[in-house]
């Protein structure tokens, strides 16, 4: 049984079952929040409803029927595509999700190779060059960028590179005057891929490639700095476990040159625990890109995360909770397949 | 029985463990990542001890902030540092120096509270899972799964959102909840007679009090309550799945089968024997714990759903800068709106950080040496 | 250095510097292999008989260090001295003039590779040149010669370190080199005794059994026709029949490629069967060394009589020694022996005894046979 397509069928029932709890668990908190509350979501003009009409609101809405019944109402509505309505930015919740998630991707798509392989590479350094400098160097670096707070960081970044050096535009994805440019039906300009990033070179405007990556840097560094520490600490003690183990010996005594036996025989083995922690990592960047597209409004994800959690939004909150469980879930599984392929004696699971 | 035969016993059977603290302690002495991170914490505690005398209050509750009314009527932009204002101040003429200092206390206050709580929830799980397994193991891991399975600040935005303010808390279900659960694990774990019997009588008596006279209060929860019931209900699965694999892996080994061949109860055995030996990864997650509720704290209160708008919270000071941040120019003016706080943030998770990093590195070996 | 020694080593001093102390492990140790035998070296657990293979290598991990003593290898006459190598140079003679085979084999190899990597692994390093060859002849026979392979094979041959020779060979597919591994590991397999070498040859080490890993391992071992095989207790996590089967191939071995092997074990039983000769260690140093009769015969050392005595028997008393194996942090000065020796003499507590040649080709280091000289 060490196919690997019968281990993905499994993986993928197992999964099934989270999202449902994960789905269960959004509902609760939902729960949480008091009817009338909840009914104000239906309500245009909240001043001139008086608590009777507000109850009649609830009533009409099914807020008042008992939970199991409202939980597959709502789960039915969530698996057609309807996430509700997000009053902090007049659009249903969806619609937002669709028109915001490039400017997130096109951070995400710079950050999370370069935490993997910089992680990787200065974790299998530091373990090879135990104790001393590198190691030591990366260790307190690595501390200290995690304990940075990503906004300071990202402020600190900005007033020094944008403020102060201008060699960096101020806080948003793309120039005022491009995006009138993008967005004008008058320019000829096709949206391919809703990605700014290639849309500009497909369109045969590189310019504007060129103002999302100028764009895309300081975000970029801000996430970077901050999950490095992690993917270094781990990389480094599985490396350090894998070149103690046995094989490694005979790997040596086999005449095998050093490198072999380190990037070979050890690296593949300490790749193991490292996969999960990527994997997980980049499905929570989601998260740490609320503060960090606030602070540089990119207008993704996050940031209409954030303004919608200010104003009390909370279809919009929600939605955007169950959007990062699924792909955290997602991303789980693309992990635990990659596992599979690295590690043969996982398929017995 | 005989107190000074106890006394023995109690110093032979702890003489090891003692030992091993010793070396612990030394290793700790030697690191200098462990000591740097201990005097930040030290530094810390000091100011927090030393608030009142460090930045005078300025009204009865001294986290709130006051503005300085003379400069408020002058401007609306934040004043560079002054004499009278060291660190300056903010838009509303908040002075920053003030909301530095007393922002450690509540920063003292989230990182421990929470954790605090968290611990006791994931302690409660993981053990029972660990011990029963079967069942109850897999149905208790689901559900922490499931909470793992978010990021921790959309799950927590969520959570403070959603939370009302006033939570209507029925005592009478409150006692009897606890007493049932009590009563369960003391059936399981018989540790005196007297225990079991107060538990279930409490059972009937305030289910008797539920069907006839239940009693409700309504908990008023401040912004921060709500901030630290979230974060603590999106941290406790991780100590209760670390305790769960560290019992699992205790509970397979020979002095525990030992114990269990010689007559020993359960809750015994777990007491004296399991969690003496598992607690020490646990030491290791805490210290970084603190560190990062802080950090996830200052984020929710640096967007602006966290403390207070007017609380004396380092994020909060931040999020104040937020009103330059369109134009980068203005950030550097008016850089000392965000550079300092954010300053006594990184240092107060760093101290953390760097004592928990190096009790990861001095534990590891002790671990190993078994 | 005597001329009819393959492997000489002479007052091995090994050390190792642990956090709880210094552990002298290896306190002078003498040891020589003759060509085309089998030398058992017996012993307890911890007495250092892995840290004196490991020496020969060079393969002592740190903490540990070779501090004192000659290792020589005789390399079709010419004497090489092993300590004052260069790296690179003793890298090339592991695997390939001295290989080494391990206690569980599935913990020795990699988990993750295929047998067959990892044995083509070996023969890529010490016969790289031979396979590119017949790879090539292979291109050739089928008309292929000028193909993009065969010229990358060329490349590899000639220039095997050049930027662009690396850069080459990762895009190319290195069918017929692959093929050519493939042969030559299942010959191999086949040779130890695997029955269906195709298949174990594309299975993961955790799919064997200790047994066929073992066979395996050796096959590994002898890919590039080592002239010593060092065996650290191979057949310790075996069961009895497979242990039997693995000790009538090594000694097939022996027949056919007419290797010396030093066989570690704790095993007295195994030391009957197999070997040659037989060095004892104890402590950390060896206590004596002789034909394998001989010694079963008159042994001489006290700790090699008590250990022959010590072997259960039906109908006899059951002897041990008493006492303990003494630690390596504070050893005992003199003799390690003296103080669960029941001929102990006032000079054992002070003085070492020297390893000399008592009776022909007969060695003891113990005071009652003039060790004090």
């Amino acid at each position: 049984m060490t196919s690997l397509p019968a281990y993905i069928a499994r993986r993928l029932i197992f999964l099934i079952f989270v999202l449902i709890g994960v789905t269960a668990l959004i509902f609760a908190i939902t729960m949480l929040v008091p009817v009338d509350v909840r009914a104000m979501l239906y309500v245009r003009n909240i001043q001139r409803t008086s608590p009777e009409q507000l109850a009649k609101v609830a009533e009409e809405y099914g807020l008042t029927r008992p939970f199991y019944e409202q939980y597959f109402t709502w789960l039915g509505q969530v698996l057609q595509g309807n996430l509700g309505f997000s009053k902090s930015s007049s659009q249903t919740v969806s619609e937002a999700i669709l028109q915001r998630w490039p400017y997130t991707f096109e951070i995400v798509l710079f950050a999370a190779p370069l935490i993997i392989f910089i992680g990787i590479f200065l974790g299998v350094q530091s373990a090879i060059h135990k104790d001393g400098i590198i190691d030591h160097a990366c260790r307190i670096l690595a501390i200290i960028g995690w304990s940075l707070p990503s906004f300071w960081l990202g402020l600190l970044l900005l007033s020094v590179f944008s403020g102060q050096l201008r060699w960096l535009p101020p806080p948003g994805p793309l120039d005022p005057k491009l995006m009138d440019f993008r967005n004008s039906s008058t320019s000829g300009f096709i949206r391919y891929t809703y990605i700014d990033l290639f849309d500009g070179l497909l369109n045969g405007h590189p310019e504007i490639t060129l103002d999302v990556l100028k764009r895309v840097i300081l975000p970029v560094t801000v996430v970077v700095i901050i999950n490095i520490a992690m993917l270094i600490r781990v990389m480094r003690s599985s490396m350090l476990e894998s070149l103690s183990k046995p094989y490694i010996v005979a790997a040596k005594a086999k005449g095998l040159r050093d490198k072999e036996v380190i990037y070979r025989h050890a690296r593949r083995n300490a790749l193991i625990p490292v996969a999960t922690l990527s994997g997980m990592l980049v499905a929570g960047l989601l998260g740490g890109l609320i503060i960090t597209e606030t602070v540089f409004a990119f207008g993704g994800l996050g940031q209409w995360a954030a303004t919608a959690a200010i104003q009390f939004d909370i279809p919009a909150v929600l939605g955007y909770a169950i959007l990062s469980a699924f792909l955290f879930v997602i991303a789980n599984l693309i992990v635990d397949i990659l596992y599979a392929y690295i590690d043969p004696r996982i398929r017995l699971v | 029985m005989d107190m000074g035969k106890r006394w023995k016993e109690f110093r032979t059977a702890w003489q090891p463990r003692i030992k091993e603290w010793k070396f612990m302690f030394k290793r700790m002495r030697e690191s200098p990542l462990a000591i740097v991170g201990l005097s930040i914490i030290i530094g810390f505690v000091v100011i927090a001890c030393m608030a009142p005398i460090l930045a005078p209050p300025t009204s009865s509750n001294p986290f709130l902030l006051s503005a300085d009314t003379e400069l408020s009527v002058l401007t609306t932009r934040p004043t560079p540092p002054t004499v009278k204002h060291i660190f300056g101040t903010t838009g509303d003429q908040y002075d920053i120096y003030y909301a530095c200092i007393w922002g450690t206390i509540s920063a003292f206050r989230v990182g421990i509270l929470v954790v605090a709580i968290g611990l006791i929830i994931g302690l409660l799980f993981g053990i029972v899972a660990a011990y029963y397994g079967g069942i109850i193991d897999e149905v208790l891991m689901r559900f922490t799964d499931i909470i793992i399975a978010f990021p921790g600040l959309v799950l927590s935005m969520a959570l403070v959102i959603a939370f009302p303010t006033i939570i209507p808390i029925d005592i009478t279900i409150l006692i009897l909840l606890t007493s049932a659960i009590l009563s369960l694990i003391f059936s399981a774990f018989k540790p005196q007679r007297k225990l079991l019997l107060v538990t279930q009588i409490i059972v009937l008596v305030s289910l008797f009090l539920y069907i006839t006279n239940p009693i409700t209060v309504g908990l008023n929860l401040s912004r921060l309550d709500k901030v630290l019931i979230s974060l603590a209900i999106v941290g406790w699965p991780g100590y209760a799945r670390l305790i769960r694999g560290e019992v699992l892996r205790v509970k397979n080994e020979d002095y525990v089968e030992a114990a269990k061949a010689a007559g020993c109860s359960d809750f015994r055995i777990i007491a004296k024997h399991i969690l003496p030996n598992t607690i020490y990864p646990l030491l290791i997650v805490v210290t970084l714990d603190i560190g990062s509720i802080v950090l996830t704290a200052a984020a929710l209160s640096f967007l602006g759903i966290g403390a207070e708008p007017n609380s004396a919270d380092w994020g909060n000071i931040i999020s104040m800068s937020r009103n330059w941040v369109s134009k980068p120019e203005l950030l550097v003016q008016y850089y000392h709106t965000f550079l300092i706080p954010g300053i006594f943030i990184s240092l107060f998770v760093l101290g953390w950080n760097l004592l928990g990093d190096s009790l990861r590195d001095i534990l590891d070996p002790m671990i190993r040496r078994r | 250095m005597s001329e009819n020694s393959l492997v000489e080593v002479k007052n091995l001093v090994v050390r190792f510097y642990t956090y709880a102390g210094i552990v002298e492990a290896l306190d002078g140790v003498n040891l020589k292999v003759k060509p085309g035998e089998i030398l058992g070296l017996v012993g307890e657990t911890g007495c250092g008989k892995s840290v004196t293979s490991f020496s020969i290598l060079q393969l002592v991990p740190p903490p540990g260090a070779i501090e004192e003593g000659e290792i020589y290898f005789n390399k079709d006459g010419k004497v090489i001295d092993v300590r004052g190598l260069h790296k690179e140079a003793i890298r090339q003679m592991r695997g390939k003039e001295i290989a080494m085979i391990f206690q569980e084999p599935r913990a020795y190899l990699n988990p993750v590779y295929t047998v067959e990597t990892q044995i083509g692994e070996v023969l890529l390093t010490h016969r790289g040149k031979d396979l590119l060859e017949r790879a090539m002849q292979t291109l050739k026979k089928t008309g292929r010669k000028a193909s993009f392979e065969n010229r990358v094979y060329k490349m590899m041959l000639i220039k095997p370190k050049s930027i662009t020779t690396r850069i080459m060979s990762r895009f190319c597919s290195k069918k017929a080199l692959k093929a050519e591994i493939l042969k030559e590991v299942v010959n191999l397999l086949r040779s130890v005794g695997i029955a269906d070498p195709e298949r174990v040859a594309k299975m993961y080490p955790f799919e064997l059994s200790g047994g066929m890993a073992q066979r395996a391992v050796i096959a590994m071992a002898l890919s590039c026709q080592p002239v010593m095989l060092i065996a650290d207790e191979p057949t310790t996590n075996l069961d009895v029949t497979v242990q039997a089967q693995i000790l009538n191939l090594i000694k097939e071995l022996r027949e056919n490629y007419k290797s010396s092997i030093l066989y570690i074990t704790h095993d007295l039983g195994v030391i009957a069967e197999l070997c040659d000769r037989v060095a004892v260690m104890y402590a950390g140093n060896v206590v004596e060394t002789a034909n394998v009769y001989e010694l079963f015969d008159s042994p001489l050392h006290p700790y090699t009589k008590a250990l022959l005595e010590s072997i259960p028997r039906p109908g006899v008393e059951f002897k041990s020694i008493p006492g303990i194996v003494p630690s390596l942090i504070n050893p005992p000065k003199g003799c390690r022996f003296h103080d669960r020796c029941e001929f102990e003499m006032d000079v054992c507590r002070k003085v070492k005894p020297e390893f000399i040649e008592v009776k022909k080709d007969h060695f003891v280091a113990c005071h009652l046979y003039g060790g004090s000289k």
